[in-house]
């Protein structure tokens, strides 16, 4: 349905904090890319729009107090509106699951940025779960089960 | 002193590890270490590569957690752009672990690394096979975390092994196994069709599954692999549509809208159902992007044919409201709408100009850079001046947008606040691309007013110089030259205009590409001018460092000493010496010159000068027959007449041209060179080492014929070269020739003809350098008065001259697309964008013929399958992963030789629309 190329969040010292590929680009395509992105996302204006016309495809990008969502996205075929909303989700999801999310708590935590990621965006970065009860219901299920684990270890 | 029963220091640290306390440097460590480090870039390289050494350490430890630690750490260090591809056979080894906090790390390095190296997925297949097992204790979590994993390194070889573990999966009883089955299927089916073609039915019956995850993620996979074959899932649509109705979910619905526009591209049969529905839905909601996805799919779905009128203003209708939003992405969004809608049938939109011209101030550049797309479709003849001026205003002025437009503004203080947008350069390229395009559409059909569009090139002209662009240079002295050819009326006007360009200094040295046509106008419609002689003067000045500048210089400077010598016929002799001499040392310095057109160029006219220079000499009374009938038929035998692009190409290919018949034959020869011989002996002066003989031939043939003073050009045949003798002959040719004596008067009467069309004062044009005049023709009076009414006339515009058309196919698509040179309206109705719809159709060819899938089991499916096995047979495990949908695996570059072949497919499309690619270029 919309068909994410990458997800990189970005600090507004152009800091990369999160990134993720679902097409594939060589080392030096990403390496160039997280550099200009950031430049142009961090140049825009208040009052602009979010969508940037970047290469072959289009840029969305949304910020979040300190940080820069940014999703590159099909030129063609893809709704930017949804993808903004894509982006919220993903902040809403974190923001229940941080409770108040920072961008400190994305920094430390980022494999469990990851987790909410991937639950959410299929691999090749198709939406694949709306719910936000789900997923969350499925990481805080994944965390009880790695304590337990970790408990048992320790008892053992 | 340690106790038997206390836990050694090494069971301690073991015991705390899980709890997050590492003694060796734990993720946190790393993350505040490097917010140490950040202030110099050399520092943090340091402190980075000093940890990224101590993980290579830590990665070999046989301690699992250290292990599992130093990996994430790596995951993390891989967004500093630190490869750590290096350490996959270590991630394999995190990803076996049992314990489920190690396999989560591993899986999550799994994905941000593995698709990289193709090496590791041999070894990962059955460790996948194996989480993906239901073995009681966890499985859920497991599983879930194997298949995400999955779906991120899916190769063919990977797809066919494991695509049965998912298929029984889809039977699960626990929803979430089922979704993420489906997602991790979706690569599958990608990279091995024939899954989805033998499981189809247990796979789409998961669409009316109870748990409505399930069916949303179903229908994304659904909606995905349409994008690639929409055929399969054709006979589903009455399925879909129920959904449609059903479901008040936005988020399928917007997915089920875009599965619609994939089926209905194939299938016409579904929009007489869908439409209505689709237009009610979008009355109904009031989620903008439901709004959207709505028009998107009955534009791109093929619903909106260019006579549904009704459809078309339902959708604008929304687009307007989308348009006048304090949303910059919903004003986004509605420009590239109107586009697409404009593209169909620009009918559509030029209602809307009032909307479009708003867009152009928008405060945001790229609504503004999508509007000015949409000029060629909204413009007309009566918003063009405006237009014109609103863009005209951005390049000079500051631009500031008042804030006040948005209401929730926050403090008071906003509403007086203006924003200033600043202007990158490619926007303003991009302007005076449009602006030239909008003005010049369809042979001027817009354009009322040719004065002021005279003075908006001119005043575009020295905009342009900051923007140093090439590009625009060259196509703003093309439009010079359109409207000097195709515009008799304006000439003078323009001339002036033009003359001022090129006497700036300015000019010349931030703009030089425009002169090369201006230069070529200035000496092809040098009658308009009154003193050639300054004007030379004056050319002769400027540097030209340009060699097709230095080409084009050499003819021009000639054509204007024509002109000037022959035009008011009181040239004095004297200064026609004086100048010609001027010429002469001019030219002697180009002929050093390093360019090889230039050079031979001006050795041309050097020689030619020089005659002149000594036959001035012989009677300085009067003006030698070499410059006053010899040198004006170089130039004015024809009145030169715009041709429409291809044209010539057509000819080319249609003249039959005979090489092969001699023009004498033997015997002819035989006795012309006979006659000649005899002249040669009886003739005085003629040199027997001429090279040519039956040039000389001819003219001794002549020579008894003609008047006094040929027969003191006659003299100079003796110093001759060939190409002289050739001219002498060509003149004689034309003074015997009945017709060529009417066509040397008739040359001037055209010129006196052109000259009464240009009613101008010499005030009317006041940015010419004083010294150049341009001549008025008395005999006409200026009508001044009549200015007024003049504007709502229109002028004539030349038509293009064709040749009938011979081969309508292959070269009508060159021929309408450029702009300056169309005189045929056919595609007038439709908005120039051929290069935009290339990308939609070359989408879905190449990813329907990269990976074709099965549909069902039909007879006429079989064809394909078979032809895909071979193809899977053929595979070598090298080559395939070469999906570009796909993560790639394998190695990149055939991936990337794949796009590169596609590149200049794309290219070749717009080849022929150099206006838009232009565009396209400031875009990209």
């Amino acid at each position: 349905m919309t068909d994410i190329k990458y997800m990189i969040l970005i600090s507004r010292q152009g800091k990369v904090r999160l990134v993720r590929w679902y097409h594939t680009f060589t080392a030096k395509e990403e390496s160039k890319m997280l550099k200009e992105l950031a430049a142009i996302v961090l140049s825009r204006k208040a009052r602009m729009c979010n969508i940037l016309e970047y290469h072959d495809h289009k840029v969305v990008y949304k910020r979040y107090a300190s940080l820069y969502f940014v999703c590159g996205i099909n030129a063609d075929s893809d709704n930017e509106l949804l993808t903004l909303e894509i982006i919220h989700r993903f902040v809403e999801i974190m923001d229940t699951y941080f409770n108040n999310v920072c961008e400190l708590d994305i920094i430390f935590n980022f494999a469990k940025a990851y987790d909410i990621l991937n639950e959410m965006l299929m691999c090749d970065g198709s939406l694949v779960e709306t719910s936000k009860q789900e997923i969350i219901k499925h990481i805080t299920h994944m965390d009880a089960v790695e304590t337990n684990d970790n408990l048992n270890r320790v008892f053992a | 002193m340690t106790s038997a029963f206390a836990p050694s220091t090494e069971e301690v640290m073991q015991r705390l590890r899980p709890f997050g306390l590492f003694f060796e440097k734990s993720l946190k460590d790393l993350i505040k270490g490097i917010r140490a480090h950040s202030e110099t870039p050399e520092q943090l390289g340091q402190f980075l590569s000093q940890a990224l050494s101590e993980c290579r350490e830590e990665v070999n430890s046989a301690e699992f957690n250290l292990k599992t630690n130093a990996v994430l750490k790596l995951t993390y260090l891989e967004m500093y752009g630190y490869d750590m591809s290096w350490a996959n056979f270590h991630i394999l080894e995190v990803m076996s672990s049992n314990k489920i906090q190690q396999k989560r790390v591993g899986y999550l390095a799994a994905s941000q690394s593995f698709y990289k190296d193709s090496d590791i997925l041999m070894l990962a297949t059955n460790l996948l096979k194996k989480d993906l097992k239901y073995d009681g204790l966890n499985d859920k979590v497991k599983m879930g975390i194997a298949l995400s994993g999955l779906s991120t390194m899916v190769t063919s070889s990977l797809a066919r092994d494991l695509c049965d573990d998912l298929i029984s999966m889809l039977s699960s009883n626990r929803p979430y196994i089922r979704k993420k089955a489906i997602a991790a299927l979706f690569k599958v089916f990608l990279d091995f069709p024939e899954a989805l073609r033998d499981n189809f039915e247990s796979f789409v019956a998961r669409l009316e599954d109870e748990d409505s995850s399930v069916v949303s993620a179903t229908i994304s996979v659904i909606c995905e692999l349409s994008k690639k074959n929409p055929v399969p899932f054709i006979p589903l649509s009455p399925l879909f549509y129920e959904m449609l109705i059903n479901i008040d979910n936005n988020w399928i619905i917007i997915r089920l809208l875009k599965l619609f526009t994939n089926l209905s591209q194939v299938e016409s049969k579904l929009k007489p159902k869908l439409l209505p529905k689709i237009l009610e839905l979008m009355d109904l909601t009031s989620a903008t992007s439901v709004i959207y996805e709505s028009i998107n799919c009955i534009v791109k779905g093929g619903m909106l044919g260019d006579t549904d009128l009704d459809t078309a203003m339902n959708c604008l209708e929304q687009i307007t409201k989308f348009c006048n939003s304090n949303d910059p992405n919903l004003r986004y969004v509605s420009v590239v709408l109107f586009y697409k809608i404009g593209k169909i049938n620009t009918e559509f939109i030029s209602e809307y100009d009032d909307l479009v011209i708003l867009l152009l101030k928008d405060v945001d550049i790229s609504i503004r850079s999508r509007a000015l797309e949409l000029l060629e479709g909204a413009a007309n003849e009566d918003n063009l001046p405006k237009t014109v001026k609103i863009l005209l205003k951005q390049f000079i002025e500051k631009n500031t947008v008042p804030l006040s437009r948005s209401e929730k503004s926050s403090g008071t203080m906003d509403q007086f606040k203006t924003i200033e947008v600043d202007m990158p350069a490619f926007y303003k390229v991009k302007m005076a691309f449009t602006i030239l395009k909008i003005c010049s559409m369809n042979s001027y059909a817009n354009l009322v007013d040719f004065e002021w569009y005279i003075t908006v090139l001119r005043d575009l002209c020295f905009v342009s110089m900051e923007l140093k662009d090439e590009n625009l240079g060259r196509k703003l002295g093309e439009e010079w030259r359109n409207i000097l050819v195709k515009v008799p009326e304006m000439r003078g006007k323009a001339m002036g205009a033009v003359l001022e360009l090129v006497s700036s200094n300015d000019i010349s040295t931030y703009l030089p590409s425009v002169l090369k046509e201006c230069i070529w106008c200035i000496g092809e419609y040098s009658n308009l001018v009154d003193n050639g002689d300054d004007l030379i003067t004056l050319l002769m000045r400027v540097k030209f460092t340009a060699a097709d500048i230095g080409q084009i210089l050499i003819h021009a400077l000639l054509k204007i000493f024509s002109n000037w010598c022959n035009n008011r016929g009181s040239a004095e002799p004297i200064e026609v010496k004086r100048l010609v001499e001027q010429l002469i040392t001019f030219l002697e310095t180009y002929s050093l010159s390093k360019f090889v057109e230039v050079q031979e160029r001006s050795y041309e006219y050097l020689e030619f000068l020089k005659l002149c220079d000594e036959s001035i000499d012989v009677n300085i009374q009067e003006l030698p027959l070499l410059i006053t009938d010899v040198l004006p038929s170089l130039f004015n035998s024809y009145e030169l007449n715009p041709i429409s692009l291809g044209t010539q190409k057509r000819l080319q290919s249609n003249v039959t041209i005979d090489l092969e018949t001699p023009f004498l034959s033997e015997s002819d020869l035989q006795n012309l060179l006979n006659r000649s011989e005899y002249k040669l002996e009886a003739g005085e002066n003629i040199p027997e080492n001429l090279s040519d003989d039956s040039d000389s031939s001819i003219f001794s043939q002549h020579d008894d014929l003609h008047s006094p003073d040929l027969l003191k050009e006659e003299e100079y045949t003796r110093v001759d070269t060939k190409r002289q003798s050739d001219e002498i002959q060509r003149k004689i040719d034309r003074q015997t020739n009945p017709f060529y004596l009417d066509d040397g008067d008739d040359a001037r009467v055209i010129r006196q003809k052109s000259n009464s069309l240009v009613d101008l004062e010499p005030e009317e044009s006041p940015g010419v350098s004083n010294a150049i005049r341009l001549s008025k023709d008395e005999r006409i009076p200026v009508e001044n008065p009549q200015k007024k009414n003049k504007k709502k006339k229109r002028l004539q515009v030349l038509a293009d001259e064709t040749v009938p058309d011979t081969h309508p196919s292959t070269e009508s698509d060159e021929h309408h697309d450029n702009n300056s040179a169309t005189s045929g309206n056919t595609f007038s109705n439709k908005i120039n964008l051929r290069n935009r719809s290339k990308l939609e159709g070359f989408d879905f060819a190449s990813n329907k013929s990269l990976t074709p899938l099965s549909p069902d089991s039909t007879g006429e499916a079989q064809a394909d399958l078979d032809k895909l096995r071979a193809k899977f047979a053929n595979q070598s495990l090298e080559d395939s992963a070469q999906d570009e949908e796909v993560i790639v695996i394998k190695r990149k570059k055939p991936r990337k030789s794949k796009k590169s072949k596609k590149k200049p497919k794309d290219k070749e499309n717009s080849a022929n629309d150099k206006q838009d690619t232009h565009q396209n270029a400031g875009e990209v």
